[in-house]
């Protein structure tokens, strides 16, 4: 147990030190090339700007590897990778499941690929980290939550009577296969696209379901 | 995705915003759903997706112009030939067709449910809509009986081939978890890869071409998505049509939906 464990931490600190390497190759190049300035490099992955948008001083992406050795985290933001140096006295974490065998490490407790957002200040060009946390699942409030009686009451008044919108947020095709009575089908994923297909009256009811808990 | 959705909308400014959590599910275990001419034709017809379409009308009226494939069961009949109808375990998607889609095929849906059908749809409009559609009919006598014989979705592995392929670890094989990483990180099938459905196509890079790609989710609706995204892009892939439950030890059972 312990030995796989020295042997993932490993892994990680070699994958992020070849890393560190092609970084710093890439700076030494691109000084040698053009003293232009540098490309911008993206600050927030396309997957985040759903509900975010890029801040100064954050970094959103998916988080890809800590190495506590070299103090140094790296973050994926689709095909670019941002290494960040920590110190791991000062680092501020948010919104994580603590190892309770690890307390003092933990950024190892957060899964390769997770959403996260980073917070950091800059100096001489390069990135240190003050705060890494964790996305949190999106939790509905408890009063916007429906019950079965309640829609199945909307339902019977038919929509100009009960004046709401049923939304089924499930893909078309199982939309297709058959929905509650008198529902639209907007899939999450086409809501930029369909926005038109909200009502104008932005105080109107506005109900939203899915194929459960998926 | 429903509270996804509800919080862009109340990001941008809507005020009113609910969400019915237990979503259809639960609705179709108590009421029947909808579906309109177009989804039976597209969603069922064109796809060769076995189902059990009974027409409620009159028998007499019925033979002037039905939908391929109806079964003929008068709506005042119905509660008493449940019997006839496929066994409820098979959860046969059961379509019924009325005239116009009124309180005929409501009641005969209503029959099915209380004997404890679930998926029960109305066609919207019935036999009118349809033919509004210009969606050929036929004519003459309707079959009596009910002929169902359920079939694999296009894609969908068997669950004996899955739980082979998810035991021993295989270089031809790879097993993609395409659900959220919060759900994934509770419990998920051992040495599967985790990549969300919505990030697919983004990170088609992770995905070897060359292996048979099997992609499972927690209800095989996810994993139905991840399936033709990839089928498209040229993967040989499969997926688990089933519903899923993790434990936290890495244990999981599977369940025929």
């Amino acid at each position: 147990m312990l030995l796989k464990r020295l042997m993932n931490i490993g892994s990680s600190t070699v994958m992020v030190f070849g890393l560190v390497m092609t970084f710093g190759q890439a700076v030494a190049q691109e000084k040698a090339a053009a003293p232009a300035a540098p490309q911008a490099k993206p600050t927030i992955a396309k997957l985040c700007t759903n509900c975010h948008q890029a801040e100064p001083g954050n970094l959103r992406g998916n988080f890809d590897g800590v190495a506590y050795q070299s103090e140094s985290i790296q973050i994926k933001i689709d095909d670019t990778a941002e290494i960040l140096k920590f110190d791991p006295k000062t680092l501020q974490v948010k919104n994580m499941q603590l190892d309770p065998n690890n307390p003092s490490e933990p950024l190892r407790a957060i899964k390769k690929g997770k959403e996260v957002r980073v917070e950091y200040t800059e100096k001489n060009g390069k990135k240190f980290a003050t705060l890494v946390s964790e996305k949190v699942a999106i939790k509905v409030r408890p009063e916007m939550l429906m019950s079965t009686a309640d829609v199945e009451k909307l339902v019977a008044q038919g929509q100009e009577k009960g004046k709401y919108l049923l939304i089924d947020a499930r893909p078309a095709p199982r939309f297709m296969e058959g929905a509650i009575p008198t529902a639209i089908n907007i899939p999450f994923v086409a809501f930029d696209k369909m926005v038109d297909k909200l009502p104008k009256d932005k105080s109107m009811l506005i109900i939203y379901y899915c194929g459960g808990v998926t | 995705m429903s509270p996804n959705s509800a919080g862009r909308a109340e990001k941008i400014g809507y005020t009113n915003v609910k969400v019915y959590h237990e979503g259809l599910p639960v609705w179709s275990k108590k009421n029947f759903v909808v579906l309109s001419a177009q989804s039976l034709k597209e969603a069922y017809m064109d796809k060769d997706i076995p189902t059990v379409l009974v027409d409620v009308r009159p028998f007499a009226v019925a033979q002037k112009g039905f939908i391929k494939g109806a079964v003929t069961l008068p709506a005042s009949d119905i509660a008493a030939n449940i019997a006839k109808f496929p066994p409820k375990d098979k959860k046969p998607p059961i379509i019924v067709v009325d005239d116009k889609g009124g309180s005929e095929a409501a009641n005969s849906a209503k029959s099915l449910i209380a004997a404890g059908y679930t998926g029960v749809a109305i066609l919207t409009g019935g036999i009118d809509a349809w033919q509004a559609a210009k969606y050929p009919v036929e004519t003459g006598n309707l079959a009596t009986t009910i002929a169902y014989v359920p079939k694999p979705r296009p894609g969908e592995i068997a669950i004996e081939d899955f739980k082979k392929i998810a035991s021993s670890t295989s270089a031809n094989t790879l097993i993609i978890d395409v659900r959220s990483r919060e759900d994934a990180s509770l419990g998920m099938v051992k040495g599967a890869k985790v990549i969300p459905d919505m990030e697919i196509l983004d990170r088609m890079a992770e995905i070897p071409k060359d292996r048979q790609i099997i992609a499972y989710c927690n209800t095989g609706i996810q994993a139905e998505m991840t399936y033709h995204k990839l089928k498209e892009k040229g993967y040989n892939i499969k997926f688990l049509n089933a519903k899923v439950t993790f434990d936290n030890q890495g244990n999981y059972t599977i369940e025929k939906l």
